[in-house]
């Protein structure tokens, strides 16, 4: 099982802009304060190995779209944010391989920023494709529906030629589906979202996006630690800091790093990716949060280490 | 969890002793509550001693903010004083430094 994230950041999608490229370019050049490179090999692994995340690499500016890759069959995919049209076009090729043309798209919510890429999925084109959708919502039909009128896309939906079928999911059933055990739970988001626990040969993830965590429930939060209970992969929110996410921002519907760290370690997770990254934030702040969330999580440390990573577009992350 | 509360007469003075977690958030949330109530009806501010506390959780910050929401209804002054190195990193990271006077002793505190 591969976690494979093709856009990590929330509300809109954030490129990276030339300013911030040459700042990466000047940062890059000092810290190789005049070092020659035989080759682009020798280059690279300067790159890799010397270089903050932040100068060598972006976070990204995709909004929400991970991938589940099982290796083979059928596609399992957790939102169509923006991140939604590079999947399209990588399935293109992975079509060549033989891979079959099934997409089960598992949806958090049907926010914009959660939908914007389907419009640009390739496949979702193509006669014999077939797109079977999931969710909580029993809406999500309408939801892209509406997003592909005429006031807002010159392709309606129903030139799509791919198959598609709509299943609304019920929290507390657990479902078989293309040989996982899939699991939601509601959480706390304007018009709801779901999160989803995905079980396959002995391995866990959890995608828990666009939920706000006020802990004022003790019972809400401990069915979320037994939702979280094991995970090899918890992928949460964390948007904004603790401070901001309960006073300005509170009833926005997202969380912060704090509070998965503490939900994870109870539940006995073994990594988090940071996700649903603020538009706001550059690389470096990007870098800088996680280094506060890992300070965090070893300042709370009881029994088992959690290992915290922030999730970039790109980024591939084996269980 | 072992509580201590003190009526100086020119505030109400609150201080938890213990880990503030999962275990025993709903336990300081309750006294922190007493202990504003107390604070409004006196029309005094009210200081967090959090000398005595080793760490507090998320759990913990987020019933702080709900007591200091309410206090601010009733226009109770909230401040924390005593905060051990630990206690500092975690209101750095969470940003409640940035909401919530710091002090280093219970009567800076109490002169504001």
């Amino acid at each position: 099982m591969l976690a494979r994230f093709w856009g990590t950041r929330g509300s809109l999608p954030t490129p990276v802009t030339s300013p911030e490229i040459k700042t990466k370019l000047v940062d890059a050049l000092l810290a190789a304060n005049g070092r020659r490179f035989a080759d682009a090999d020798e280059a690279r692994g300067f790159v890799e190995s010397e270089l903050d995340f932040a100068v060598s690499h972006t976070y990204g500016g995709d909004s929400s779209c991970v991938e589940l890759d099982l290796g083979e069959g059928e596609f399992m995919v957790l939102d169509m944010g923006s991140g939604l049209r590079r999947l399209g076009i990588d399935a293109l090729r992975r079509f060549g391989e033989g891979r079959a043309k099934t997409f089960n798209i598992f949806m958090s919510h049907l926010h914009w920023d959660h939908i914007m890429g389907f419009p640009f999925f390739t496949p979702a084109f193509i006669p014999g494709v077939k797109l079977n959708f999931f969710g909580g919502h029993d809406q999500i039909e309408q939801a892209l529906r509406r997003q592909q009128e005429k006031i807002s896309f010159p392709v309606p939906l129903d030139f799509m030629n791919a198959e598609r079928t709509f299943t609304a999911l019920t929290c507390g059933v657990t479902q078989e589906i293309n040989g996982c055990r899939i699991e939601l739970i509601k959480q706390y988001h304007d018009n709801d979202s779901y999160g989803y626990r995905i079980e396959q040969n002995g391995k866990i993830l959890v995608y828990s996006t666009d939920s706000e965590h006020k802990g004022d429930d003790a019972a809400a939060e401990d069915a979320f630690v037994e939702f979280f209970r094991d995970a090899d992969l918890v992928i949460f929110d964390t948007m904004y800091s603790l401070g901001d996410s309960i006073t300005m921002k509170a009833d926005w519907g997202h969380s912060s790093g704090m509070i998965a760290v503490d939900l994870c370690h109870r539940a006995g997770a073994k990594r988090l990716a940071m996700f649903h990254h603020d538009p706001l934030y550059d690389d470096k702040t990007l870098d800088g949060l996680l280094d506060e969330t890992r300070r965090y999580e070893a300042l709370m440390r009881r029994d088992h280490a959690l290992e915290i990573l922030c999730a970039s577009d790109g980024l591939e992350i084996s269980l | 969890m072992d509580w201590r509360s003190e009526d100086r007469g020119n505030a109400i003075v609150a201080a938890p002793v213990g880990a503030v977690d999962h275990d025993s958030a709903e336990d300081f949330e309750k006294n922190l509550t007493a202990a504003m109530r107390q604070a409004a009806a006196a029309g005094t501010p009210l200081v967090v001693d959090l000398g005595g506390v080793e760490y507090m959780s998320s759990v913990g910050l987020r019933a702080l903010m709900r007591v200091a929401k309410e206090a601010k209804t009733g226009s109770v002054r909230v401040a924390v004083a005593n905060l051990n190195e630990t206690m500092l990193e975690i209101f750095q990271i969470s940003r409640f430094d940035k909401i919530f006077p710091v002090h280093t002793s219970v009567d800076a505190a109490v002169a504001g």
